[in-house]
């Protein structure tokens, strides 16, 4: 019982000390809109440099899973998502802090979140092996199948008008393609400026639609309803913990889903975040999926179990092909160098001791991060008590702070002004903003890996139907667009 | 509440750190800013992210000559533009020793390619070249290409390899032209958003060859899953021993990334007199030498004169190469 050892060397009250300061650092990092995940163990890694292999690893796991943790909160009770993989928990979160129900909706999100951290890290302990193979099968043209199916997910978050919903996406896939061309880095829509030769972070655009529109809401709620709440949510009712049981099986798929996304290279706890929530939502009952994004639970189960189960899922090409799969696991890939650890087939044999206690302080890092969160609820809900002048005043300069903190970048922060200005109106006429935000995260992966795919097979198209992966991610994401229409066309013709 | 403050806690040493040393002013007198060196605290700005290599390098720097200067040395990274935004910022910042910029070889590689408006003779003073990467031919340990010859035969023979790299324009895409140019032949390019796609590719045996540093590769060849080939350098990499250079090979080729501490280039020249002495004791010193090995990159020191030499010669092989692609 190798993990048992592990647990045992987890046995010093300075480890123990650090891991739960990595997980409220993570918590605090994640919470703020702009820090995400990346930014956080990036700008920790320096630190654990001087301390030893288990500490300071465990420190950097800590914030990663605090961080991808915490964007929950600030995305239910403020609508305002704090790292892009909070996204998709916004839609029904907020929607559940309206109804008065943000107890019950942050108490999903850090159970859920719990879940998926602690099966994706079961799955890396005993399946990476097997799993690292998913690493290696993933080219270019499956990554633009994954992307494809990704994008088709569009119309199951557009929310009330699909027209819309497809608008706001097509929008959003314009403006992915604002900066170098991917494949020849020529400049495409910059007009000379250099800040725009890498394309609009999302980030910057992210928080501007959803946060800095969501105080202007609030100010302009406060200007022209005088007489009413002051506060931010009008009322707060007990945690229904009775849900609880019913959405198991929700967070359960949507963990393994999010561990096999998190293996595979380039995509991240964003991705899925929403391949999780349309899941969820493509086999939910007809009642129950005509609730989602109206506040219904298991959006929320879906959304966070998924992107938490990247964490662990990440972990796998890297630790046993030395391949990071997203951004976080590239910067910790740096931090198992610095401390002389190689990952690779051989690191079981070479540092197994170590491994293991790596793999038992991710599981206590799980436990102490739905302690953490279930014992912040009463602190965190307290947001919905300050006064509105005060909310709008603190969402608008932690948004400015988060924008600039980017890429200590001005640009970044106008970007979210006007993105805030075009998000006000989007929200007055009913046009969804994660629509926008899916396009800017998927747009430039499709393109780019469409025309890869494409200078590999040296132009021929049957690359993407001869290889299996490729063809049946293809497969579902058109079967996924197209199964809406033609169930309403049945319909139509029955009657 | 108590969280938003616990947050702006954290917030604010992130803003000390990004509102430091934007204002440029102008040149003072030399000799008596040089006697007076440094008056306050230093900065180093990077152009590329957190956490990756080029931040690593300029903190292992900045550290090692905190202790040598005894001000303190920050780190403020500005991304964008492959590196265009953090190096206009530099040559911007204010030209008195006290900002410095960590440029790469982008510094060289961008204005060739017509993405910045960037010259290193004019913008930059030289003051110390921390590390030099070589870029290497990398195939899977499964490929029929034991040797460089072998590897080169293929691509005589009309064979269309399939090679890897981190981007169009980008050092190692560059540096596989140069090669294909080089021997006459005709390969592949696949660009990747950086080099670790391209690795998992080769890897996956979705790819035949990456031509990325020694440095991306190593981990996979120590496990036997990758074999080196060829380094494109003057002298073997001593990460590397066994593995020849291309010149070994009679193809007289040595390119790479390779990255330096400079300062705008109306700093007075004493100034950089000074600061050079410390980088240079600072880049030389034991602790840092060790960074830079444990980080797997290749270390290389210049003093200025060295540094602009380097400079000198590289310009011309991509004010060359580059026009050549035709990359736009």
């Amino acid at each position: 019982m190798n993990l048992w050892e592990g647990f045992l060397g987890l046995a010093d009250p300075m480890i123990l000390i650090l891991l739960v300061t990595g997980v409220l650092l993570g918590v605090i990092i994640g919470s703020l809109p702009g820090l995400t995940a990346t930014m956080g163990v990036a700008l920790f890694l320096p630190v654990t440099f001087g301390m030893e292999a288990i500490p300071g690893l465990l420190l950097l796991i800590g914030i990663y899973f605090g961080s991808i943790y915490g964007g929950s909160i600030a995305a239910i009770l403020l609508n305002t998502p704090g790292t892009p993989a909070a996204a998709a928990t916004a839609m029904d979160g907020y929607a559940m802090t309206k109804q008065g129900e943000a107890r019950t909706a942050l108490n999903i999100a850090v159970i859920a979140s719990g879940f998926g951290s602690i099966i994706s890290v079961l799955m890396l302990i005993f399946l990476s092996p097997q799993l690292a193979n998913i690493a290696l099968n993933f080219s270019a043209p499956e990554m633009f199948g994954l992307a494809l199916f990704g994008l088709s997910i569009i119309s199951s978050i557009a929310g009330a008008s699909l027209v819309k919903g497809l608008i706001a996406g097509v929008v959003g896939l314009l403006i992915a393609t604002i900066g170098m061309d991917p494949m020849t880095s020529y400049p495409r829509y910059t007009f000379d400026q250099p800040v725009l030769l890498e394309g609009f972070n999302f980030i910057p655009i992210m928080i501007g639609l959803f946060a800095v529109s969501e105080a202007f809401i609030m100010a302009e709620d406060y200007f022209k309803d005088k007489g009413g709440p002051m506060k931010v949510a009008a009322k707060l009712l007990k945690t229904n913990w009775r849900l609880m049981p019913k959405l198991f099986p929700t967070m359960t798929k949507s963990s393994f889903l999010g561990s096999i996304i998190g293996i595979i290279p380039g995509a991240g706890a964003d991705v899925a975040a929403f391949v999780s929530y349309n899941e969820a939502q493509r086999f939910a009952k007809k009642e129950d999926k005509a609730l989602f994004g109206k506040g219904n639970p298991k959006g929320i189960a879906a959304a966070e179990a998924g992107n938490q189960g990247v964490t662990g899922g990440a972990m796998v090409p890297l630790l046993t092909l030395g391949i990071p799969g997203d951004a976080v696991a590239a910067v910790m890939l740096g931090a198992f160098v610095v401390q002389g650890i190689q990952p690779g087939p051989q690191i079981f044999q070479t540092s197994g001791e170590l491994m293991y206690t790596l793999f038992a302080g991710m599981l206590v890092a799980a436990i102490v991060m739905v302690i953490i969160g279930l014992l912040g609820i009463r602190l965190f809900t307290k947001v919905l008590l300050v006064p509105k002048t005060l909310m709008i005043t603190i969402i608008l300069v932690l948004s400015t702070i988060g924008a600039f903190a980017i890429n200590n970048n001005m640009f970044d922060v106008y970007v979210i002004l006007g993105a805030g200005i075009i998000g006000y109106f989007m929200k007055k006429h009913g046009f969804p903003a994660s629509p926008i935000v899916l396009a800017l995260i998927l747009g430039p992966m499709a393109e780019s890996e469409f025309r890869r795919a494409l200078t590999m097979s040296e132009g021929s198209l049957m690359i993407f139907a001869t290889r299996p992966i490729a063809a049946t991610l293809i497969a579902l994401a058109i079967l996924s667009l197209f199964t809406p229409l033609l169930v309403k066309f049945f319909k139509d013709r029955k009657n | 509440m108590k969280k938003y403050l616990l947050s702006m806690g954290m917030i604010v040493p992130l803003m000390a750190l990004a509102a430091c040393g934007d204002d440029s002013s102008t040149e003072a007198n030399g000799e008596e800013a040089a006697e007076n060196f440094p008056e306050n605290s230093l900065e180093v700005i990077v152009p590329y992210a957190e956490g990756g290599g080029t931040d690593l390098v300029a903190r292992a720097f900045a550290e090692n000559l905190q202790e040598e200067l005894g001000e303190s040395v920050s780190v403020s990274n500005r991304e964008g533009g492959g590196g265009a935004v953090g190096m206009q910022a530099g040559a911007n910042s204010s030209a008195d020793g006290h900002s410095m910029t960590l440029v790469t070889v982008e510094l060289l590689t961008l204005p060739h390619s017509g993405l910045a408006e960037l010259s290193y003779e004019e913008d930059f003073k030289p003051v110390a070249l921390l590390n030099e990467d070589s870029a290497a031919i990398t195939v899977h340990a499964d490929s029929d290409y034991e040797t460089i010859e072998d590897f080169i035969d293929a691509a005589d023979s009309g064979e269309n390899l399939q090679i890897g790299n981190s981007g169009t324009g980008a050092i190692w895409h560059l540096a596989a032209s140069a090669l294909e140019q080089e021997i006459d032949g005709s390969f592949n390019h696949v660009p990747f958003d950086g080099a670790a796609p391209a690795v998992n590719n080769l890897l996956g045996g979705h790819i035949d060859a990456v031509s990325v540093s020694p440095a991306e590769v190593i981990n996979q060849v120590e496990n036997g899953d990758l074999r080196v080939l060829a380094v494109m350098a003057d002298e073997r990499v001593d990460a590397l021993p066994d593995v020849p250079t291309l010149s070994e090979t009679g193809i007289d080729l040595s390119i790479g990334t390779w990255r330096g501490i400079t300062v705008p280039a109306d700093t007075p020249d004493e100034v950089v007199d000074v600061l050079a002495d410390a980088a240079a004791t600072t880049a030389q010193s034991d602790d840092f030498i060790e960074r830079i090995e444990t980080l797997q990159l290749g270390y290389r020191y210049e003093d200025p004169a060295g540094f602009t030499e380097l400079m000198n010669d590289q310009d011309a092989l991509f004010g060359e190469l580059i026009p050549s692609l035709d990359l736009n």
